[in-house]
This record gives C-alpha cells, sequence and structure tokens, in this order.
C-alpha cells in the first residue's frame, strides 16, 4: 500500500506549551487509521497540523503527496475534516450548505449539484435537503458535517469523534459509512474515545500522548500484551479432568477455570484448538460453544497509555 | 475514485459564494434587516420632513439672523429658502452616518455570528485563502449598506426637488455632495465594515462589539456639528482632503484586519 500521510518529528509549540511533540507517523492508501489518546492528548491540534489549518513550530509533514507549508492550499484542497462542532449555518437549508461548500472546493456547478444530491441521499437527509438545518436533530447535523466533509472526494478524511452523540441508528449509519470510504480506497484518519468503534473499524491504530506511544493492528497488538487465548464452554459443566486433557495438548501454554468456563492460552490457536476439541470429544466431554477471547481494546488502551498518566 | 478535483475557486466565485450566503444570513435575521432599514428610513423621513416643513413655514426674524451668523454666504439669499437650503444640508451630514452605522453591524455579526456558530474551523479548512475570504466579507457587508445609503440619498434628492426649494436643491446637488456620496459613503463603509470585522476578532459580544464601534461615527457627527454652527467650512477641497485621507486610513485598517484575520490567530487564539 501507498503511504498518503507521513510526519517527521511534527512538533507544535504554543508559547511553554508543547502540544504535538515530534511525531512520527505513516498512514497507509485505503486503511482506516485509529487515534487514541486521552482528553487533552493533543489530538485535535494534530488533526489541524495535517489539515494545514496551523503551522508546525518544527518538523515535516507530507500529506496526499503535498507538502505542509510549501503546498497548504492543495493539502485542504485533498483532505476533509469533520470537526468536533457540526459547525453549519443553520438559518439555510441542507441543500444550500452543502452548495456553498463545494462551491468553496471549486467544484463546478453540475459538480456541486451531484455531489449535494449523492451525499445527501447516502445519509438520508435527502427528503430534508430544503429544510434549514436549524430544525434538524443532532444525529442529522452531524450526518450534514460528515456530508461536508466528503462532499469534495478527498483523499484523506480526518473524522474526529464522528459518532458522538448519536443515536444507534444514526451511529451505524456513519460507521457503514466509513466502511464504505475504505471499500472506494479511501483513506480515512479517524480520532475516536469509543474505543469499541475503533476496535471495529480501524486497520492500525495510534496510542497518543503528545506523541505517538505506539501504532499497531489492534489484534496483533492483543495477541503481544495478552496472548490468544480460547474459551471453552461445557456442559454441564467442566471438569478437573477436562483440564488436565486440555494441558495435556501440545502448544498449550496456560489453561484455567473461569466461569464456568475453561480459558486456554497458546501460542498458535489455529493449530491448537483442533487438537483441544478432538482430546475433550474423546475424553467425554459435551463441549456447547469455542469462541476466540479478545480482551477488550479498553484494557490494551488502559495497559499502554496509562503508565504515562 | 471519483473524477472530481478539488482547488481553491476563482476569487469571482468566491466572492459570490460568500455575499449569497451572508445575504441569506442577513435576510432570515429579523433583528439585523431591521437595525440595517432603521437608521436609514429614520433620517430619510426627518430630513424630508424637515425640508418639507421648511417650505411650508416661513421662518422667524430670530431664525433667520441666527443662520446668517451660522453661514455668512446665505446672507443674500431669500430667507425661506436659506433655511430651506440650510436644513438639506445638515441632513446631508446626518446621511454620512448610514455609511458608518449600517455596515459596521452587518460586519460585527459575520464575524461574531459565525464565531458563536463554531462555523469559521470548516470554512477554514477549504483550499480558500483567508484574504480572499476576509474580502469577500467586506464586500459583503459593504454592498448593501452602499447600496442602502445611494438609495435614500436618491429618494432624499427626488423629494427635495419635488419640494421646489432651489437652494435645497442646490445644496443637495452641489458637487461636494455628490463627491460625498459616491466616493466618500463606499470608503466611510469600508473602513467601518473592517473596523467591525477587527473589533468582532477580540469580542464575543455582537452588543459589545456595536458600542466600541459606535465609536466611529464619532468624528463624523464631530464635522458635521463643527460645519453647522460655522466653526469649519466644508468646501471641495475639504472634501477632496477627507477622501484621501478615507483612502489611507482605509487601507491601513484592512492590512491590520487582515493581520488579525489568520486562521492560526482565528482558530488558537479567537475566544
Amino acid at each position: 500500500m501507498n503511504t498518503v500521510l507521513r510526519t517527521d518529528k511534527l512538533t507544535k509549540r504554543f508559547g511553554e506549551l508543547v502540544a504535538v511533540d515530534g511525531i512520527d507517523l505513516e498512514v497507509r492508501e485505503g486503511e482506516v487509521f485509529g487515534f487514541l489518546g486521552p482528553n487533552g492528548a493533543g489530538k485535535t491540534t494534530t488533526l489541524r497540523l495535517l489539515c494545514a489549518l496551523i503551522g508546525p513550530t518544527s518538523g515535516s509533514a507530507e500529506v496526499a503527496g503535498f507538502r505542509l507549508g510549501r503546498d497548504d492550499p492543495k493539502i485542504r484542497a485533498s483532505v476533509g475534516i469533520l470537526t468536533e462542532q457540526p459547525g453549519l449555518y443553520e438559518r439555510q437549508s441542507a441543500w444550500e450548505n452543502l452548495i456553498f461548500y463545494a462551491t468553496l472546493y471549486g467544484l463546478t456547478s453540475s459538480e456541486a449539484s451531484s455531489q449535494a444530491e449523492r451525499y445527501l441521499r447516502l445519509m438520508g437527509l435527502w427528503e430534508r435537503r430544503t429544510e434549514p438545518v436549524a430544525t434538524f436533530s443532532r444525529g442529522m447535523k452531524q450526518k450534514m458535517a460528515i456530508a461536508r466533509a466528503a462532499l469534495h472526494e478527498p483523499r484523506i478524511l480526518f473524522l474526529d469523534e464522528p459518532t458522538t452523540g448519536l443515536d444507534p441508528d444514526a451511529a451505524k449509519t456513519v460507521r457503514e459509512f466509513i466502511v464504505q470510504l475504505r471499500g472506494q480506497g479511501r483513506t480515512v484518519f479517524l480520532c475516536t474515545h469509543n474505543l469499541d468503534e475503533a476496535d471495529r473499524l480501524c486497520d492500525r491504530i495510534a496510542f497518543f500522548r503528545r506523541n505517538v506511544i505506539r501504532i499497531a493492528d489492534p489484534d496483533e497488538l492483543r495477541a503481544e500484551l495478552y496472548g490468544r487465548a480460547t474459551e471453552i464452554r461445557l456442559l454441564p459443566s467442566p471438569r478437573p479432568e477436562d483440564l488436565a486433557l486440555v494441558r495435556a495438548v501440545p502448544g498449550v501454554r496456560e489453561a484455567r477455570f473461569e466461569n464456568g468456563s475453561i480459558i486456554v492460552a497458546s501460542a498458535d490457536p489455529l493449530r491448537t484448538n483442533p487438537q483441544l476439541i478432538r482430546a475433550l470429544i474423546e475424553g467425554g466431554a459435551q463441549i456447547a460453544f469455542v469462541t476466540e477471547r479478545k480482551p477488550h481494546l479498553e484494557d490494551v488502551y488502559l495497559k499502554i497509555v496509562e503508565p504515562l498518566e | 475514485m471519483s473524477a472530481i478535483v478539488a482547488a481553491s475557486p476563482a476569487r469571482p466565485t468566491l466572492v459570490r459564494a460568500v455575499c449569497v450566503r451572508e445575504w441569506r444570513e442577513a435576510l432570515g435575521n429579523k433583528l439585523l434587516v431591521g437595525m440595517t432599514l432603521l437608521p436609514p428610513v429614520v433620517i430619510l423621513a426627518t430630513g424630508v420632513l424637515a425640508v418639507g416643513a421648511a417650505a411650508i413655514n416661513p421662518p422667524s426674524e430670530r431664525d433667520v439672523q441666527a443662520l446668517y451668523a451660522a453661514a455668512p454666504a446665505a446672507a443674500g439669499l431669500d430667507p425661506k429658502e436659506a433655511v430651506q437650503g440650510f436644513i438639506a444640508t445638515y441632513f446631508l451630514i446626518l446621511f454620512m452616518l448610514i455609511p458608518t452605522v449600517v455596515p459596521l453591524t452587518m460586519a460585527i455579526y459575520s464575524v461574531i455570528g459565525e464565531k458563536s456558530a463554531r462555523t469559521l474551523e470548516p470554512l477554514l479548512a477549504t483550499p480558500v485563502g483567508v484574504g480572499d475570504l476576509l474580502f469577500a466579507k467586506s464586500l459583503a457587508s459593504t454592498v448593501p449598506s452602499v447600496l442602502v445609503t445611494w438609495l435614500a440619498y436618491a429618494i432624499y434628492l427626488t423629494s427635495v426637488i419635488a419640494l421646489g426649494s432651489h437652494a435645497a436643491q442646490n445644496a443637495v446637488t452641489a458637487p461636494r455632495w455628490i463627491l460625498a456620496i459616491v466616493v466618500m459613503v463606499p470608503l466611510l463603509t469600508l473602513l467601518s465594515v473592517n473596523l467591525g470585522i477587527l473589533i468582532s476578532t477580540r469580542v464575543n459580544d455582537v452588543r459589545v462589539a456595536q458600542q466600541i464601534g459606535g465609536l466611529v461615527v464619532v468624528p463624523v457627527v464631530a464635522l458635521g456639528i463643527a460645519q453647522v454652527t460655522g466653526r469649519v467650512v466644508l468646501d471641495n477641497g475639504a472634501f477632496l482632503q477627507m477622501s484621501a485621507f478615507l483612502i489611507v486610513v482605509d487601507v491601513a485598517v484592512f492590512w491590520l484586519a487582515k493581520v488579525a484575520f489568520q486562521r492560526e490567530n482565528i482558530l488558537v487564539r479567537w475566544r
């Protein structure tokens, strides 16, 4: 995959305060890249830097093939940003809002109309296009703001907390939209506090606190920090001899009882699990479920970020 | 991937888009429409009524003596004509208040409105240059204010002609006042707009901004009083000098507004 965003010791200071401290990032084309960090970690400042809204104090960055500081208008034309607040013109209709922004992104009149229609339909707002945005719910405004960010088909879409405050239905629409963007080869840079959402959507995640602490695939990170575990639920309940059978299988690192299940840790579950199941069945156990046990991303996040708090 | 290629729009396209959006927004704000139309309507109606009243009622001897003392140039004129000419001129000075008051309100709403609605960040995230954006915003407040002032002047001129006073007609169509309306009104409007933008960068409350910005009327009122009381004589040369001075001040204030209206300032320092 091509690299669509690269930073080299990118730093932003406001007087004595170091908001972003020499970050090195590489984001690949077509991936959903999660950006996680506590409040005040400098996520919004990083987003503003990468969207050429503010200038760095030192370091450099290349965004969508353009150099930060030298090609700022080209960067802004190549990226879309969903800010923390929807920031829509409330007295104007959904249609007027999108046409205005399409014009500011240099789209022709016919392109502006077709793009506005496309995104209003995609977000389920087409029927209400002539109504003032002030009459919209929080979720509808957020969807409008996402439509505005994507209107000019940017190569990278920066989304700052896109589902915060949305009802489950609206949040699902937004998540489906992100998946659709990835399907089109578009890159999404996702700032979120919703760890479940990050886990479901992101190909890779950066843990951030003024500087990037770690970038990894969430599943690889889990495996590295916690090992890979399998949960086996037996009927009516596991017996001590079942645990002994499991422990005897080659490749099993650890096995224990937990809430009526056997939790098995192994280096290579794909190889070990079929042998485990065979051993249990041959030993007379009745298997109800075999599931992969994933530590929640919250645990991973806390393990990485909390020591720095 | 789509064939759409985003880029900075051409300046006329940007100006048109910003103006149309701001005017739509302004028309939806009844308070702003009222505050825009009230000063010209009041000044125009009062001016026409005053000139009309002077045409109907003969002035007293005391009024005439006071007028001759304040305006020696009127000494040879018929007393009724002289009073009408004097009143017509006085209201022309008040017309010069319109381009200081009306655009100030519009410019303040234009910036503080965007600040409070948090619409500036998405706007600044577009490829548009902030200088172009500031220029477009300035024009969006300047054009309607100038048009309103010119329209009010046209109605005033027509009314004065209809009332049939030669002195009043001569006063209203004097070259210095034509210069004032055609040249100084746009210059005063631009000054007021850019002062409004400058003030709005530091203030979040429309009323506070208006109170500070209201100080821009003080020099105009002072000049008016000085002329009415005969302390200064505003001849053609004085108007030309004032126009040149306004051009210099306009350039300086626009430059200051441009310095304040920077992406990073707006996003990080404006509160």
